[in-house]
């Protein structure tokens, strides 16, 4: 992360909700690698993420351990494990985590684990994770106030700083690198704004809605982002103060700019709706901490990088190369001394799910070549490993990277 | 007699109360439904496609002029319809089975109607069966299948797969779109067409229609 070219490029999966590998991947791998049998826990149940236990890890190699928010997406903390089928597969999920099932198969679940509040997520059949539901109350222009987009953002409570702490701890005496999600800075995050983790939304809270709000009432949009950001970096500040520099880097950001084709707004209006904010947090977080700012953006935002990179975020994931403006070897020569690619490893719309291990080992082959010189590269794949991707796919991607880096292993 | 360019404008700029003012005003004073569609609305969306294809305009910009549309169109549709007014073609759209995504299929549903067909819209998540059922009974002439994610995108092809074994592939276009969908897989799951961007499908649908 300090642009010296390592010994070897490392390896993250599992380390965030944006680099993790689906609950069932996690199964298959773990059988793959003769691991001890036993559900996996789904540490987060909106996307159906596995947590990559220690052994996991040193059997796939990787150098990177994460640290989750407090809460999952759907409001309850990831704890008091309870088994639940999932598929046909036996999983662990949060004992707040609580479903039910529709007539037609669709899986509906409570926010806050309260089944007498409107379900707020749905996976429905053929998926294989929850998307949010839109609860949006009727909107009247004239009422709107930001403290209704803002519920989700207060001033963290005291054992939830004991949890974090704890969780930092653990994590930094593994030896890995830590990469730490700690919530409440990311400003719009379209996955975010319908808020499946709170009973009852108020404020602006459907998806269209918001983009354009972002045109229509961008003074409210400015006030919801001046207030959450003075709250984000006094609870940074709180959480610094119990454990300094025991994570090398924080998942801060996963506001979505880009398009598989375009962005989701111009330059220009990025620079006076979101810069700003993004620009206090991290010379926050660089003024007071060896903390690294971590970005994450699907899609076609090359066009924001030399924003980014003003706005203080060190590193920028899932870089996907597979958008217009992407291209890696461009990427790499324009940015590759300022800007971490923490991901970009391999293609997760086509090679991976549906290629051959051989096209997934060159396309990674490559894909090291050009990321790696000079350092400034963790792999990762482009986005979580989803569900149903051939396991021998996911070894082959694997093997790739440690024959790249010279290391015999699993 | 309104000013019918404040329409366009209206359009244009995402000004849905202007677009339905304008409207009212326009049918009181006699102007023919299908006049305010064809030479207000659909050249209004052409405008909004291009803003979109050159960058000028972004999925914010898209959704409000696809709702001050949307605010016009909700007047003159019934008037269209009463006078027996035949859309340029009809169009059934949906997400496919397995996936919540709608936002894109929204802004291709608007844009379609914008350029003049009959949308029948069955939202996300939309079975095979559904789409056939919808075929049949709106005697629809192109079918807009909508993925936005990979693990879904199968589902497009289980969709034309369900056409083909009900007998109907053959009475029917399949045009498909969404972020990982590319002309290889329509072309490999034997859609008809594929449709890169919002304004992209309607000149497909424009060509499926006139085949």
């Amino acid at each position: 992360m300090n642009h010296r070219e390592p010994d070897r490029i490392p390896l993250d999966f599992g380390s965030t909700s944006v680099t993790g590998i689906h609950v069932s991947a996690v199964a298959a791998l773990r059988r793959h690698y003769g691991l001890a049998p036993g559900p996996v826990k789904v540490h987060e149940p909106y996307q159906m993420l596995g947590l990559v236990e220690d052994d996991l890890r040193a059997a796939l190699g990787l150098d990177v351990i994460g640290v989750f928010p407090c809460r999952t997406m759907f409001g309850v903390p990831a704890d008091n494990w309870k088994e639940w089928n999932f598929h046909g597969l036996d999983v662990l999920v949060p004992g707040g985590f609580r479903t039910r099932t529709e007539s037609n198969g669709d899986i509906l679940v409570y926010p806050e684990g309260d089944e007498t509040a409107a379900p707020s997520g749905r996976m429905p059949v053929g998926s294989a994770f929850f998307d949010a539901i839109v609860r949006q109350p009727e909107i009247d222009e004239r009422k709107l106030d930001p403290a209704d987009n803002l519920e989700e953002f207060a001033p963290i409570a005291e054992e939830d700083l004991d949890r974090i702490e704890r969780s930092v701890r653990s994590a930094a005496a593994s030896g890995c690198g830590v990469a730490a999600t700690f919530g409440g800075t990311a400003f719009g995050d379209i996955a975010l704004v319908s808020a499946p983790f709170l009973k009852e939304p108020k404020g602006i809270r459907d998806v269209a809605e918001w983009y354009m709000s972002t045109r229509t009432w961008r003074a409210y949009i400015h006030s919801v982002f001046e207030r959450q950001c003075e709250i984000g970096i006094r609870n940074l500040a709180r959480i610094h103060a119990r454990i300094a520099g025991a994570v090398d880097c924080v998942y801060l950001c996963g506001t979505d700019f880009g398009t598989q084709t375009s962005s989701f707004c111009s330059v220009a209006t990025f620079r006076e709706l979101w810069f700003p904010y993004y620009k206090r947090v991290n010379d926050w977080v660089h003024g007071n901490t060896s903390w690294k700012c971590f970005k994450h953006s699907c899609g076609s935002v090359e066009r924001f990088f030399e924003s980014f990179i003003e706005a203080g975020f060190d590193i920028i994931n899932p870089v996907q190369c597979s958008a217009a403006g992407m291209e890696p070897a461009g990427l790499k020569r324009k940015y590759g001394s300022r800007l971490v690619f923490w991901g970009g490893g391999v293609d997760t719309q086509k090679t991976l799910p549906f290629g051959t291990p051989q096209e997934v080992r060159e396309e990674v082959l490559r894909r090291c070549e050009i990321f790696a010189p000079g350092g400034g590269f963790v792999f990762n794949s482009i986005h979580n490993l989803q569900a149903g991707t051939p396991v021998e796919n996911i070894v082959a991607m694997l093997d790739a990277v440690h024959q790249f880096n010279g290391v015999a292993h699993a | 007699m309104p000013d019918l360019d404040k329409l366009h404008e209206a359009v244009v700029e995402g000004d849905s109360k202007t677009a339905a003012a304008v409207t009212h005003a326009a049918i009181a004073a006699g102007v023919e439904p299908l006049a305010i569609v064809t030479g207000y609305l659909v050249p209004a969306m052409d405008e909004v496609g291009r803003r979109f294809e050159c960058e000028e305009y972004f999925v914010p910009e898209m959704l409000l002029s696809a709702r001050a549309m949307k605010a016009s169109m909700e007047i003159v549709r019934p008037l269209l319809a009463a006078a027996g007014t035949e859309p340029v073609g009809r169009v059934v759209i949906g997400t496919v089975q397995g996936d919540l995504h709608d936002i894109g299929k929204n802004l291709v549903a608007s844009m379609l109607e914008g350029g003049g067909f009959e949308v029948i819209d069955l939202g996300a998540n939309v079975t095979p069966e559904r789409f056939i059922d919808a075929v049949t009974t709106r005697n629809a002439h192109v079918v807009a299948l909508s993925a936005l994610l990979t693990v879904t995108m199968t589902s497009m092809k289980t969709t034309i797969d369900a056409f083909q074994a009900a007998g109907l592939r053959e009475k029917v276009k399949i045009m498909v779109g969404g972020a990982p969908v590319t002309q290889q897989y329509a072309d490999a799951i034997g859609a008809d067409g594929f449709g890169e961007s919002a304004a992209a499908a309607v000149a497909l649908a424009r060509r499926l229609v006139a085949v």
